[in-house]
């Protein structure tokens, strides 16, 4: 009988799956966004040396004396390594999410509400292509051919990105178009750009952003993985995942020379999985 | 039934609050009430008065989400079900109590065979084939390895009386268990508890909203009231006596089938053109049956079977049946939400159709404000913006809902000023033809009531024709000049409102008729 005893209808909790956060919460955590995304941006100003030149002893711990978090092994001050790699780390996945969100979002929208042969080739053919080939190997494939740098690797992997978000919106579009208050506002005369963005896009959003948000570690990660294939940030340029990976055997002797930037790629990945939780409470959007 | 005996269930000076959307309020206060050992104890009262909480205290569930503050004391069994440790309470809802509720579908699991379901409770299939039995399902052998979703709603709510009383309950808590069945499977229903608590003696405690449902099982009647239990006595006594105001007030806006109607529209001219012509229309589902992925084995539902009906400009026509006789779809093909495979509706008139839903809630687009909602209808005339603003007040005016509604969403409202928004938005710019499927199902009699009222006001005002489906038949004899009466598809009879209800024709009519729990003997003024 325990299977049964639930009840619906009435006195169902308010949201299922963890607590809501408390508005000023959810303020201060987008402040947290907004904060990182400051630093990201006016890293060069805030890097206290030049990150690719030796400016100290080698290997100093951090809380040194003139090197807040030590230096790494050929003397390079950490502090100012880990913010210009938060910069590049950090905009590169904003803009690589947000380009899938606006192309993957857009094709998913559009499929999932007009449904029919426009949905089975244009999502179902194409999005399905996209996402049966690996994507790592794709963007490394589109980086080689459009010759390394940042800027082409941030083309390639954004390449392969939008279709998990074509998959996603349009699934939610898909499920919003069943509703009622869709036929509502078909049988109102709304006309369907306006169903499109005013009935169904905003329906959208809650979902987009967060699942965008758990990607923006993703790209961290992917973006890391290229530059240490040597696609991407080129070798002294500071960026995060490569230097983690390239100070590793330093793990035991040194810890903070692979651990700083790699509790940098852990804390952005938080910072942007928390924020995305926030944005979603705080978006006046009830279902 | 000695009145004797030790009550099955004890509830003394209860009083509870819980958090609901941040905010703390008091949902049940200084409750006394004893459920004796094999009656019906009736539990009556509107949306929010605070029944199904009750019931969720006698049984033990009180969701700890909500953070329920209880005072005083509930006693099943003998058992304190606010403070005993969770195994206790296991064992109370195991030997002592049994649940069916309102959503048979949501309360089974969809995943798991019937069989296996009671078997939990009976752990011996012999004895769930016994039990299913017991409350009339037939093949029930056969029904054991069916998925809930095979099953009809009757069906699947006799499965769950059946594993309500598969471990003996000495009490039956039911919440509103007919309110999602047709009258005719109500009508089984009442039956069955009344059987089960004939055969097996347990209590049984019956939620329910509809006094008529009430007066025909219970042989006690507890009537509350915003947390407040404001009467409680023989049912006969509280139905015809009623001594309480808000239990004088409950009967009062019992829609029933020999109330006042209204005859303003009686006299309607007949025009040569009618408003709305249906021409042979037919639609048909394809169904795959079987279950089976590639069985091709698929079957057709004719869900509207030849219907011709012709509408006369400024008539309403009410449709009744009940679920799956394809009322809804035929409402749908003439709001051109569905195509008819074939045959013709026409409308003459301008405005085109324009629906009322049975879900308001979810009829409203949740993030969009009301004014927005309304204001979208008026695009077409390309108003200035002021005057868009004034229509949309004057619209939220007719509906006599005030001017600061066009800020609100849909969340922010109740479910009857939802549906006047529903209503709002449908009458604002006159349409051909207004739909109305089952606008009043999801709302309290007393709410039902002015709704109705409303659109009757409406339909005076600017000579709307309208098109009702209920499953109801005092709504349909209230709302309709004529009454169409829906089965299987088909028109099986139509004729004056009247004289449907008072000589009807057919004998589904009539048992349609017969089901209806009405209050005999009428009540108290």
């Amino acid at each position: 009988m325990t299977a049964t005893l639930v009840p619906r209808g009435r006195l169902r909790p308010v949201s299922v799956g963890g607590a809501r956060l408390a508005r000023p919460v959810a303020w201060a955590l987008v402040g947290l966004l907004g904060l990182v995304t400051l630093v990201a941006v006016f890293a060069r100003q805030l890097a206290p040396y030049n990150p690719i030149q030796p400016v100290g002893p080698l290997n100093l711990p951090p809380l040194s004396p003139g090197h807040l978090l030590g230096t790494d092994g050929i003397g390079r001050d950490l502090l100012s390594r880990t913010l210009i790699g938060i910069q590049v780390s950090w905009l590169s996945a904003l803009v690589v999410v947000a380009s899938g969100l606006l192309i993957g979002g857009t094709i998913g929208l559009i499929a999932g509400a007009t449904g029919g042969w426009v949905d089975a080739i244009l999502l179902m053919r194409v999005t399905d292509l996209f996402l049966a080939l690996p994507g790592a190997l794709v963007a490394i494939a589109i980086v080689a051919a459009l010759g390394s740098g940042l800027v082409n690797t941030l083309i390639g992997v954004a390449i392969v990105w939008w279709p998990y978000y074509a998959r996603i919106v349009r699934g939610e579009v898909k499920a919003l178009a069943a509703r009622p208050h869709v036929e509502a506002a078909r049988l109102a005369e709304v006309s369907r750009p306006r169903i499109l963005t005013r009935h169904l896009l905003p329906g959208v959003v809650p979902t987009a952003v967060v699942s965008a948000s758990l990607d923006v570690g993703n790209v961290v990660l992917l973006l890391a993985a290229l530059s240490f294939l040597g696609l991407g940030q080129k070798a002294p340029a500071p960026e995060l995942g490569a230097d983690t990976a390239r100070s590793l055997s330093q793990l035991l002797s040194q810890w903070w020379v692979p651990g700083i930037p790699g509790i940098a790629v852990l804390m952005l990945s938080l910072i942007a999985n928390l924020g995305g939780d926030a944005i979603r409470n705080l978006m006046p959007v009830r279902r | 039934m000695s009145g004797l005996a030790t009550p099955v269930a004890i509830v003394s000076d209860y009083s509870l609050s819980l958090v609901r959307n941040g905010i703390r309020s008091q949902v049940l206060k200084h409750i006394d009430l004893q459920i004796r050992p094999g009656e019906i104890l009736g539990l009556v009262g509107e949306s929010g008065s605070g029944k199904s909480v009750l019931a969720l205290s006698l049984l033990g569930l009180l969701p700890h989400s909500s953070y329920p503050e209880a005072d005083g004391e509930v006693t099943v069994g003998g058992v304190d079900m606010l403070r005993a440790k969770p195994a206790e309470l296991r064992r109370v809802r195991r030997e002592v109590l049994g649940a069916i509720f309102q959503d048979p579908m949501t309360s089974l699991n969809p995943t798991m065979r019937i069989g296996k379901q009671i078997g939990e409770v009976t752990d011996d299939d012999a004895e769930s084939v016994r039990l299913l039995e017991t409350v009339g399902v037939r093949d029930a052998e056969l029904r054991l390895r069916v998925y809930p979703h095979e099953l009809s709603g009757g069906l699947r709510q006799r499965v769950m009386a059946a594993i309500a009383v598969g471990g003996r309950p000495g009490l039956i808590v039911a919440d509103e268990p007919t309110t999602a069945l047709d009258v005719t499977v109500q009508a089984q229903l009442l039956d069955l508890l009344r059987e089960l608590r004939a055969d097996f003696g347990c209590s049984v405690l019956l939620i329910t909203h509809d006094l008529g449902v009430a007066d025909q099982i219970a042989d006690r009647l507890a009537v509350l009231h915003d947390g407040v239990l404001v009467e409680i006595g023989p049912a006969a006594d509280v139905v015809r006596n009623p001594q309480h105001e808000y239990t004088r007030s409950l009967l009062a806006s019992r829609l029933s089938l020999t109330m006042p109607r209204d005859e303003r529209f009686t006299g309607a001219a007949e025009p040569a053109e009618p408003a709305v012509r249906i021409r042979d229309l037919r639609r048909t589902f394809t169904v795959r049956r079987g279950g089976g992925r590639f069985r091709g084995d698929s079957g057709e539902i004719n869900a509207v079977d030849g219907i011709d009906l012709d509408i006369a400009l400024g008539e309403a026509l009410a449709i009744v049946g009940e679920s799956g006789s394809g009322k809804s779809t035929l409402l749908r093909i003439v709001a051109g939400l569905d195509q008819p495979t074939s045959g013709s509706v026409t409308l003459t008139g301008t405005g085109g159709p324009q629906m009322v839903f049975q879900d308001a809630g979810s009829s409203l687009t949740p993030w969009m404000s009301v004014g927005e909602m309304l204001g979208e209808r008026l695009r077409r005339l390309k108003l200035s913006r002021a005057d868009v603003k004034d229509r949309v007040i004057a619209a939220l005016a007719a509906v006599d809902l005030p001017p600061e509604v066009g800020k609100a969403h849909p969340g922010e409202l109740s479910g009857g000023q939802r549906q006047r928004v529903g209503l709002a938005r449908a009458t604002m710019i006159p349409p051909a033809v207004l739909l109305c499927d089952e606008p009043t199902s999801a709302l309290d009699a007393s709410l039902a009531k002015s709704m109705l009222a409303l659109i009757r006001d409406l339909r005076a005002r600017i000579g709307m024709t309208v098109l009702f489906v209920t499953h109801d038949l005092a709504v349909a004899r209230l709302m309709g000049d004529r009454i169409a009466v829906m089965q299987a598809g088909r028109v099986v009879e139509l004729g004056p409102a009247e004289q449907v209800i008072s000589q009807p024709r057919e004998a589904y009519t009539r048992t349609l008729l017969a089901a209806v729990p009405e209050i005999v003997e009428g009540a108290a003024r």
